[in-house]
């Protein structure tokens, strides 16, 4: 753990907070193991002293603005959150006024597990390419100039080079599994909508039994919302309880929309998404 | 195309251009294969991912997707948000195991009718070639 950073975390917590600069601070604590983190609302400053930052810090925060709209708010956010924060700025559902970004250098977060950290990075850490966040107030900690591998994508790619039928088998499998528990949907910042389709009783699109089809409609759809939107924060598969690799369909469509659209989601809060947008002259095979 | 299997085909048509198509196939008397139910909708991008799903979930073999030729939409530019979408799902759905062949976008005008006729032709063909879906 990095004392001198958390040391200036909880000092510019404190100060936000004890200056009425916002109302509170949504960071990370320590969590009831005693290895892992969890999130932390700090609205005084005396909890503010429990804030953290290591390692373990795999939470993209984020997500939580939504639910504090209208109220002024500190968020910490990592590189690869702030995507988060621009994927919301793009799409109007936070007021840039009204939300303090702590930005924290980061060198990449372990898989972890209640009680247990591993040594290894996250596979979205491993390709990050973001040295500091996209967007913030103040930056704390350091810059890292990071040794990325490329995102090539080879898991996408084997799966693409093998036959229709057998992809069709693998994902059967996986959506048999999933309970619909929608965790991978509460998790996720680019999830937002007041009513999902998922929760329509007229028309009833997703029918209320858990059945595979039923499962894998609700999956292909979840995802297609994410295409051109997702940030790759890879939160719906760590907290997908049945281990579905939701990662192979997020960052197949991340793929798709890069090499058709030649855009990645959470880069720039202007540039509109690709599903806003369009060009008269792309894309003449289809349909002709 | 044999006679057992006959492959169910959702077709959903945007009002300007091509169900004005499929009219003209029809009081022109033009024969095409029965397998498509057509539904009509205000424009194709009025037609949500979601629809397509459910076609395939509900045991449809193929869904055709048709608006105004590019430029021609009554809307002005919804046909471009629709080819954009499609293009897209096509791709997603042969990941997930539903062959691209099964979804596809065509543009057909209201004076269109032979070719309307020759695409459900074509397409009901394609889709007894590959089979009921399993």
């Amino acid at each position: 753990m990095d004392m001198e950073l958390i040391q200036q975390i909880r000092g510019k917590a404190r100060s936000l907070l004890e200056e009425g600069t916002v109302e509170g601070v949504i960071g990370y604590e320590r969590a009831g193991d005693g290895v892992t983190s969890r999130p932390l609302f700090a609205y005084d400053s005396s909890a503010a002293e429990r804030l953290i930052f290591d390692d373990t810090c795999t939470h993209n925060l984020v997500k939580y603005l939504l639910g504090k709209r209208g109220k002024k708010m500190a968020v910490m956010v990592k590189p690869c959150d702030s995507r988060a924060i621009n994927l919301l700025l793009n799409e109007r559902q936070i007021d840039r006024d009204k939300v303090f970004i702590i930005g924290v250098g980061c060198p990449g977060v372990v898989e972890t597990e209640w009680n247990h950290k591993s040594e290894t990075l996250q596979a979205r850490c491993r390709s990050c390419l973001l040295t500091k966040p996209l967007v913030y107030d103040v930056l704390l900690g350091r810059e890292l100039a990071r040794k990325a591998e490329e995102e090539t994508y080879s898991d996408i790619l084997e799966a693409e080079a093998e036959s229709v039928v057998s992809r069709r088998e693998f994902w059967r499998e996986q959506f048999s599994r999933c309970i619909r528990c929608y965790a991978c949907r509460q998790v996720c910042p680019g999830c937002y909508c007041p009513v999902c389709f998922a929760e329509q009783l007229e028309p009833l699109w997703v029918g209320i039994r858990i059945a595979p089809e039923e499962n894998t409609l609700w999956q292909t759809i979840r995802t297609f919302h994410l295409a051109g939107r997702c940030i790759g924060c890879n939160e719906c598969e760590r907290v997908c309880p049945v281990d579905i690799p939701l990662s192979l369909l997020n960052r197949k469509l991340e793929k798709d929309v890069k090499e058709l659209f030649a855009f990645q989601a959470g880069l720039d809060p202007e540039e509109p998404p690709p599903f806003a947008t369009f060009r008269k002259e792309e894309m003449p095979e289809l349909g002709e | 195309m044999s006679a057992g299997y006959q492959p169910k085909v959702i077709g959903f048509l945007c009002n300007w251009c091509s169900y004005a198509g499929a009219d003209m196939a029809g009081t022109s008397r033009m024969c095409y294969p029965q397998n498509i139910r057509i539904i009509r909708v205000p424009c194709s991008g009025r037609v949500d991912p979601l629809f397509v799903l459910k076609c395939f979930q509900r045991g449809a073999d193929g869904v055709l997707v048709s608006g105004c030729h590019p430029g021609d939409c009554h809307y002005t530019e919804g046909n471009y948000h629709t080819r954009r979408r499609f293009a897209l799902l096509r791709e997603f759905l042969d990941y997930l195991g539903i062959e691209k062949e099964r979804l596809r976008v065509e543009w057909v005008s209201a004076s269109e009718g032979q070719r309307f006729a020759e695409l459900v032709a074509d397409f009901t063909t394609e889709l007894a070639r590959l089979g009921p879906r399993s």
